[in-house]
């Protein structure tokens, strides 16, 4: 009898249960358990998809950040930073094309400016509401990168840690390669 | 005369006697005429020497002349400034992007006949634009040459594609040049290599101007008896002689004055520098010194800067008849000009043509289809005057090395951040609105003999994010004053400073001393200073009481802003105000909370920046980088991150203030205009009205505008009437009636429902209630009704009252 009951609930949770996973891949705010007993990780929110989220003049500033971590992965560099910058441009509220200044600052070593952008990308994510681990991912593992580069290895270690337990396959090398970011 | 032979014989006798006496018996006396002709001749010869020598001299002298400029810095070329690259995307609005005004302004031409699309020409057809678009440098993104065409659908570009038909995603514009650092003499070229110039538009120059210019040394005989003759059947000059090389000589060192000994110069010059050069440096000397016409006040030389005046083009695009065109104009630049004379042009450039065709420079075949093309120019964009502005500013953020004597020779190619359509925004709006200000408050009462003054004003836009300067215009006419009221102009910042002194209260450093449902006394207060009692009043002269932090800054309270500024500290205030970007001197004294420092808008602009960007303080900058005359890199100036200077929660609680004063405030006139989404922004009044301020921001850009007169007198209307108006304007004519973007709440910020009049947190029950923001942790804990937990009763109370 209970069973009998329980049915149309189970019927109704297996049918919706594609649609949330759907929407929580859609906007990275959903936990994707890996395995029982492992810590939860999340499907990071790259710039390719967060095209088609917000508006057109961030669509187009997307592509754009898409085509300078292009540049980057190829070693352009100044084409990279080029890139980015004209995303501004476009869209001056793009937290993507900061967080892409800041990936690239670090990969330069330049670790204030990759500071100053990543705070910029955080300020803007958050006050777009945009925050979550799905987000928090980059943040997490970018801070972490710039702690290891001024020799703060103690607190580098702690956000990698965070960082790893978030996404093993982005951060499992203590780098953010264009690629991932893309 | 007699004498002097006399002394000189004697002379010649007593130095050399055996010498005369052994010559004396050589040679039989001469008869007095041959000594005389031997002598004239001695004299013919030291003449001759003198003359040698002199003539020496003077062709070693312009010998040194021409190697010196061919060797040196041969031209003059004024630094060009660029705007910002407009970019279009799918969804752009295209009309507000003005990307039909920008075709007509970059020179690009219309073409309606079938064919490929030439670079530089467009085409509209039903809902599409087509448009081949010129290749550009720049020191980030140079671009080739490309054909996007563009679908167009209810004002948006729904769709790009290049000319094979593939999907476009972006397309970055070329950046219009907005002036340039001209010297003295306003000359302006576009530097040009031989190997980028057509053969045809050399040939079309050879024909009209100098057939035989490969052949001669310089001068062509042929060529000066064929210009006599034809000048003496004439009965007058009708025809010049001079080669290219004589051109350039004349152009490059003389005169324009017709002198037999100028010519001679001229002649001497041309033989020299053909001598010392090869026809192809000077062949290049000649295209680009070339004088082809002027564009207002500015004089167009060489063939480079010619092809862009005229045509809208590189000259490396030139058609034959577009080439025909500009060696046609050379002989005359005023009365063969296309634009105001196009049926003579026409005329001279068909000559050119068939002069071409006679020297087998082209078939007839090409010369019949050039002739049928009918003249075509690019419309002249005459320079705004009001750009110069910021062109002054930006000469200050040059580096160093780049002073204003050598930015007017060196032909940089300086690349701006500001953004065309915004700057052609900023002028039409400051303009207009100080017009209209003016004729609202009538003619200004002077004392008899004293000058009318001018009311001025000031509009800068900047983008929080990055700093980047997008407008500016800091005056109401550069041509009559080029004091620039942006950056070099520091006024009392009035209640437009009130911002830095609230942010210090609810800055989480402070304690925070207050939240926005704290309760404030508006009520008579009176401080001691070592200049006597000072005793601030409300603009309205009226006391309200206790009021709430938020009530006090939208209504721009005086009293409440000193009690506040008196209890967190005019120290406190002073350090906010340096953390937020103001440099200006600040005095510790208790009405600086009521903005009586003196500022100038750029610094606001860098303190709106920073409540806009979330506590993060941008760097202003106004350029990118630098290009040299030939399009090589030469500076950088990246992109550069913000500064954390406040937390992002009391940032928002700053803009939140600041939005309410918009909302209800004493900024509402800007929601009476119609506009509507996330803006915030404060006035501002000094005493007497002598200076009246708003700066706003939205989510992507933060304008200041400053109206007063440049010795400070009353205006006679508060900023709300003043400058508020032209803030409007300026924003809906930038954004439309909705404006991107949201100010979202940070976290560590809850929004939490409270009692309007009391400032404690309402709950079920209470008669009123209204959303407010705090700091995690600072909500109030005192509830309305007092002791309240919610619930019960609630609604009837509220359905019933108490």
């Amino acid at each position: 009898m209970n069973r009998r009951r329980q049915l149309p609930q189970l019927l109704f949770f297996f049918a919706l249960c594609p649609l949330i996973i759907q929407m929580g891949c859609a906007n990275g705010q959903i936990y994707v358990p890996r395995s029982p007993g492992l810590r939860p990780t999340v499907a990071p929110l790259t710039a390719t998809r967060a095209i088609g989220g917000y508006d057109s003049a961030r669509d187009a500033s997307l592509r754009l950040v898409i085509e300078g971590l292009d540049a980057d992965q190829r070693g352009d560099a100044s084409r990279a930073l080029a890139k980015y910058q004209r995303a501004i441009r476009v869209d001056p509220t793009n937290p993507f094309a900061f967080l892409a200044l800041s990936r690239h600052h670090l990969e330069g070593d330049s670790t204030d400016q990759a500071s100053a952008f990543l705070d910029q990308a955080r300020s803007l994510f958050e006050t777009q509401g945009r925050l979550g681990p799905a987000v928090d991912v980059w943040g997490l593992g970018l801070r972490a990168g710039i702690d290891r580069a001024r020799g703060r290895n103690a607190r580098a270690d702690a956000l990698f840690l965070e960082a790893r337990q978030l996404s093993p396959s982005i951060w499992g090398d203590e780098r953010l390669s264009a690629a991932e970011l893309r | 005369m007699a004498a002097r032979k006399k002394t000189s014989a004697k002379a010649a006798g007593k130095k050399r006697p055996a010498k005369k006496k052994t010559a004396r018996k050589a040679k039989p006396p001469r008869a007095p005429a041959s000594l005389a002709a031997r002598r004239a001749g001695l004299v013919v010869i030291a003449l001759a020497f003198a003359g040698g020598v002199w003539s020496a001299g003077w062709l070693l002298e312009l010998d040194r002349v021409v190697v010196s400029r061919f060797e040196g810095r041969r031209f003059s070329v004024p630094s060009r400034v660029y705007a910002a690259p407009i970019v279009i995307y799918p969804g752009a609005d295209w009309q507000r992007l003005d990307l039909a005004g920008w075709l007509t302004r970059m020179g690009y031409r219309e073409q309606n006949e079938a064919g490929p699309l030439a670079v530089g020409h467009y085409r509209w057809l039903p809902g599409r634009l087509r448009v081949h678009l010129r290749g550009f440098e720049h020191p980030q993104l140079p671009e080739p040459n490309r054909k996007v065409e563009f679908r167009l659908e209810s004002g948006r570009v729904r769709e790009m594609r290049d000319g094979k038909g593939a999907p476009v995603d972006v397309v970055s514009l070329e950046p219009e040049p907005i002036s340039s650092f001209y010297g003295s003499d306003r000359e302006q070229r576009d530097l040009v290599e031989r190997a980028n110039v057509p053969d045809h538009l050399v040939q079309a120059i050879y024909a009209v101007e100098d057939r035989r210019f490969e052949d001669h040394h310089g001068i062509d005989p042929v060529r000066i008896a064929g210009a006599m003759l034809a000048n003496l059947r004439a009965g007058g000059i009708r025809q010049g002689g001079s080669t290219l090389t004589q051109q350039l000589v004349k152009n490059f060192f003389l005169t324009p004055e017709r002198t037999l000994s100028r010519k001679a110069t001229e002649a001497m010059m041309a033989l020299m520098v053909e001598a010392r050069y090869e026809k192809e440096q000077i062949l290049e000397a000649y295209l680009n010194e070339i004088y082809m016409g002027r564009r207002g006040s500015t004089a167009i030389h060489g063939v480079g800067e010619a092809a862009r005046f005229f045509f809208g083009k590189r000259v490396s695009d030139l058609e034959v008849d577009e080439s025909a065109l500009l060696a046609a104009v050379i002989a005359s630049p005023n009365s063969l000009s296309p634009h105001r004379h196009p049926e003579r042009a026409k005329e001279r450039r068909d000559l050119v043509i068939t002069l071409m065709a006679n020297q087998d420079f082209i078939s007839e075949k090409v010369a019949k289809r050039a002739k049928a093309r009918p003249i075509s120019t690019a419309a002249i964009a005459l320079e705004s005057g009001q750009d110069r502005y910021f062109l002054d500013a930006l000469a200050k953020q040059l580096p160093e090395v780049y002073d204003e004597n050598l930015l007017s020779v060196e032909g940089l190619r300086i690349y701006s951040t500001l953004d065309p359509t915004i700057q052609r925004a900023a002028v039409r709006s400051l303009t207009e609105g100080l017009d209209a200000l003016e004729k609202r408050l009538g003619p200004v009462k002077v004392a008899e003999g004293e000058e009318v003054p001018v009311l001025q004003g000031c509009l800068m836009a900047m983008r929080p994010q990055t700093g980047e300067i997008l407008a500016l215009v800091g005056g109401r006419n550069y041509s009559t004053s080029q004091w620039n009221r942006c950056t070099m102009a520091h006024r009392q910042a009035g209640s437009a400073f009130k911002p830095v002194v609230y942010s210090a209260a609810l800055s989480p450093q402070s304690g925070p001393l207050v939240t926005l449902s704290s309760r404030i006394e508006d009520e008579p207060l009176s401080i001691e200073t070592p200049d006597g009692l000072w005793e601030p009043v409300n603009y309205d002269k009226k006391f309200r009481g206790p009021v709430t932090v938020r009530e006090a800054l939208e209504r721009s309270l005086n009293v409440p802003a000193a009690r506040i500024g008196q209890a967190v500290g005019i120290g406190e205030v002073v350090s906010m105000a340096r953390r937020l970007g103001v440099t200006s001197d600040l005095p510790n004294v208790p009405s600086l909370a009521l903005g009586t420092a003196e500022v100038s808008p750029l610094e606001l602009a860098v303190v709106y920046s920073t409540f806009a960007n979330g506590g993060l303080r941008p760097t202003p900058r106004s350029f990118i980088g630098l290009l040299d005359d030939r399009g090589v890199g030469q500076e950088q100036w990246p992109l550069a991150g913000s500064r954390r200077v406040l937390d992002p929660g009391t940032a928002y609680l700053t803009t939140s203030l600041l939005e309410g004063v918009v909302d209800r405030g004493t900024g509402a006139g800007i929601r009476a205009r119609g506009l509507r989404g996330p803006i915030a922004g404060k006035t501002g009044t000094t005493d007497d009205e002598y200076d009246l301020w708003f700066v706003g921001f939205t989510p992507e850009i933060v304008a200041v505008v400053w109206v007063g007169y440049d010795e400070p007198r009353e205006i006679g209307v508060p900023s709300s009437r003043g400058a508020l108006p032209i803030w409007a304007d300026f924003l809906a004519e930038i954004s439309g009636s909705k404006v991107r973007g949201v100010f979202a709440r940070p976290g560590g910020v809850e929004r939490v429902e409270v009692d309007p009049e009391s400032g404690a947190r309402a709950l079920a029950g209470c008669r009123q209630s209204a959303p407010e923001f705090f700091l995690e942790g600072t909500a109030p804990t005192e509830t309305c009704p007092v002791g309240g937990r919610g619930g019960g009763g609630g609604f009837f109370r509220r359905l019933f009252g108490s």
